[in-house]
């Protein structure tokens, strides 16, 4: 195998299939980087049996030349070295090769490694997934679907499943739901031209935390398809693959209260930073805790202490307020990721009585819900 | 402004009682009076081990924590008997209400220990009379003996009580403190151990005087924060305040036991896990309390001994949670090797008033269901103050006669109430 290649795009690949390798992992080949060779590109392949990451650099793209002088061959080579070393190479170009006694050889200007390679063909193939069953948006659309939810997840072992989202795909709408058992964020989207449904399948945050990474905020489509124990998403140079998690999500829509007692429209920015002030006196210990009661139609009080510390207050003004009065503890930390993950200027909060959870959602849109349990204090 | 007075010339008690659990038995059975006694875990077994003798059975030889056998070797006719914690806890509580009357600044260390500070006490004649009142009162009223140090701080009570036993009291001067206590070796010292001991060794620091004069960077260097706070008190310097309240202050609860014999055998561990989880439940019943770290140590046949410990982000304090976490630590960490001693410890531990729940999704309702409740006890807290409402605790009563031989400092609770 040979291939001489401008190390920029080689970079950016080697970084996005590094995020599919550890360092620690059952079989010993996985800790290395298979390297495959054609002639329309190169394939650089990471894996580590729960995430497989594929990234495809084509010989040439839009005009331009990326790879040259190609003798096909596959070869695996230790990927704890090989970024780094194609980092800090002083050219432009870089020249790889590989011997039929499985040495590498790196070149770049006056520099040049040699390596021990690994057979290729003792990398596990990874499953091929039928995709014609698939369906498609758009890249930086799933990047915020992933953004708003995946936060959520537990981690914690002890719910295996609650480190997952989930996600399902019915009656041509797309959403993901992820909860810790403490909050819960959800995200419903319309999807044109699904030829599949899926009810209800569980995909290991730390999956969805990677590619989001690996992709790009653009507006070109990721192809996804699902089989039982499978999800691949698939761009244009990029095949992610990850299993998912085994076992049934709990049912959370029935969990999510319909009525409200106390409603509050409010500027997100404004009760962002003022519940994030507030958190400064709101010790990790105690839930991170912070009251908000009622006051008037404009205003609504933040309050915060910590005995050996001090106390703040702080009013937040509101555009309104309807129902009851209320007196409610949360914990900071989950409001400021709920606010932050809405992305929406105004938000709208329900409240049903200080022991049971309330939703953020943006004012003038429902397929957002955060979900936040209160904290009761003693 | 009272307060920064009583910093200039402070007068400390401190008390320490000979013996005790041996001396409560002997108060109970007085036909052990003069007799070799030790008190020790499980006499049929191998984890017997002497918690404590009488100074008859020391005089032989025998010390705390040592094997029975050792011991009934030392002293053939050494009765042995089983500790009664609920006997010692009584005489506990009516040793430090005697303390607390005559001053209320008691500040209990443990069950057989605690410092006074009789700044104030000059009505109650001289502090000379005080300590003997006190003492004579407690051998007379309780058949129990003790020894008291008298000096300007607590650290130096401290070394005083230790210097006269049994019923000494001995007075510590500050201007004393190159004749008395700078000849004594640094391992003497109250808060220095074996392994300090054995590091200021190393730096030609011997004595207490050796300790008192050396360099303090030096120390610092050497045992950090900890090395500066020695040269403090070697030279006679301690601040801290008698502080009735720093029984409350606990930052742990823990329990754990010796196996009769080192075991590779599941079945026998889980046992044991579950009977250590029991006993931190009940101890954290008692306090009101919960925890958010669960630490497990493993003592190896081999003496090796590790801790592992996770943290959790909730409180919790039922056994099944403790055991959960404690388990997940042994099935990780456990490398199979034949176990001696388990030990289960909740860290990070806070009275349940000031903490509170976050609540959880999938069992809110539980809660949510006794949401007017909670409010009218909160609006009748508003109104008549905290502490008004108790939950009624069944086992309040049921635990109190649990032989144990670890050291427990449960019994201070008591004393609160």
């Amino acid at each position: 195998m040979k291939f001489v290649i401008q190390r920029d795009q080689l970079i950016k690949s080697v970084q996005d299939v590094m995020k599919a390798i550890s360092s620690r992992t059952v079989i010993p080949i996985l800790t290395g980087m298979k390297i495959e060779a054609k002639q329309h590109g190169i394939t650089l392949t990471g894996s580590d049996s729960d995430i497989s990451i594929e990234s495809h650099i084509p010989a040439e793209e839009d005009g331009k030349v990326n790879v040259e002088q190609i003798e096909e061959g596959t070869i695996v080579l230790q990927a704890k070295y090989f970024p780094d070393i194609i980092r800090k190479l002083p050219e432009k170009t870089v020249e790889i090769e590989s011997d039929e006694n499985l040495k590498i050889t790196i070149r770049s200007g006056k520099a040049e490694f040699n390596l021990n390679g690994q057979d290729a063909e003792e990398y596990p193939q990874l499953p091929m997934l039928q995709t014609d069953e698939s369906f498609e948006i758009p890249t930086d659309l799933l990047k915020s679907l992933i953004k708003q939810t995946v936060f959520a997840i537990s981690t914690m072992e002890t719910r295996p499943i609650l480190t997952g989202v989930n996600i399902k795909l019915a009656d041509n709408k797309l959403s993901f739901t992820a909860t810790d058992s403490h909050r819960l964020a959800s995200r419903e989207i319309p999807v044109k031209e699904a030829n599949i449904e899926f009810q209800s399948i569980v995909v290991p945050g730390k999956s969805l935390n990677e590619l989001n990474k690996i992709l790009d905020d653009t507006e070109e489509t990721v192809e996804i398809s699902v089989t039982s124990n499978q999800i691949l998403f698939r761009t244009k140079h990029l095949n992610f693959l990850s299993r998912l998690l085994d076992g049934n999500y709990p049912e959370t829509s029935r969990l999510i209260p319909e009525q409200s007692k106390t409603t509050l429209h409010v500027k997100t920015k404004e009760l962002l930073s003022t519940i994030d002030r507030a958190s400064l006196l709101a010790k990790e210990e105690r839930n991170n805790v912070v009251r908000l009661a009622t006051k008037d139609d404009s205003n609504v009080e933040i309050t915060s202490n910590s005995p050996e510390v001090g106390t703040v207050a702080e009013d937040v003004t509101i555009q309104s307020m309807e129902g009851e009065e209320l007196k409610i503890s949360f914990s900071s930390k989950y409001m400021i990721d709920a606010l932050k993950a809405i992305e929406y200027d105004d938000v709208k909060v329900d409240f049903t009585g200080a022991m049971r959870p309330f939703i953020i959602r943006p004012a003038e849109d429902d397929s957002i819900l955060q979900l936040i349990l209160p904290v009761r204090t003693y | 402004m009272s307060r920064l007075n009583q910093k200039k010339g402070r007068i400390i008690f401190h008390i320490d009682m000979n013996c005790f659990y041996a001396s409560v038995e002997m108060a109970y059975n007085p036909e052990l009076k003069g007799k070799p006694l030790a008190i020790a875990g499980n006499p049929e077994e191998r984890k017997g081990i002497v918690v404590t003798s009488s100074y008859e059975a020391r005089a032989k030889g025998i010390k705390t924590t040592m094997n029975l056998w050792q011991a009934r070797k030392l002293c053939p006719e050494l009765i042995v008997m089983r500790p009664n914690f609920e006997r010692y806890r009584t005489a506990s509580r009516e040793i430090f209400k005697m303390l607390s009357e005559v001053t209320p600044l008691v500040q209990p260390v443990s069950i057989d220990e605690g410092y006074m500070d009789v700044t104030n006490c000059h009505e109650q004649g001289n502090t000379l009379d005080i300590a003997k009142n006190l003492q004579n009162k407690i051998l007379e009223k309780l058949d129990l003996p003790c020894s008291i140090g008298i000096a300007p701080n607590k650290f130096l009570a401290k070394m005083a009580s230790d210097m006269k036993k049994p019923l000494g009291i001995t007075i510590l001067r500050k201007r004393e403190l190159h004749q008395i206590l700078w000849p004594l070796l640094v391992g003497e010292m109250y808060g220095v151990g074996e392994k300090t001991a054995e590091k200021l060794n190393a730096i030609e620091v011997n004595t207490i005087g050796d300790l008192a004069k050396k360099d303090v960077y030096q120390l610092k260097q050497v045992l950090g924060i900890n090395g500066e706070r020695l040269n403090n008190r070697a030279n006679g310097i301690d601040d801290r305040p008698v502080d009735p309240d720093a029984v409350n202050d606990f930052k742990s609860i823990g329990s754990s036991q010796t196996l009769a014999y080192d075991t590779t055998d599941d079945t026998e561990i889980l046992k044991v896990m579950e009977h250590l989880g029991a006993n931190v439940e009940r101890r954290m019943k008692r306090k009101n309390a919960a925890g958010m770290t669960v630490q497990l140590m493993i003592r190896f046949h081999d003496r090796r001994t590790i801790t592992r410990s996770r943290k959790l982000q909730t409180f919790i304090d039922t056994k099944e949670d403790i055991l959960h976490v404690a388990n997940e630590l042994l099935q990780k960490h456990w490398n199979l090797e034949p176990i001696r001693l388990l030990g289960i410890t909740v860290q990070d531990v806070a009275e349940k008033q000031t903490i509170s729940q976050q609540l959880d999704l999938f069992t809110y309702e539980k809660t949510a269901s006794k949401e007017k409740l909670y409010k009218t006890v909160d609006s009748l807290t508003e109104k008549f103050g905290k502490n008004i409402f108790k939950t009624l605790n069944e086992n309040d009563n049921k635990d109190l006669i649990q032989p144990t031989t670890s050291f427990q400092k449960d019994f201070l609770d008591d004393f609160k109430r």
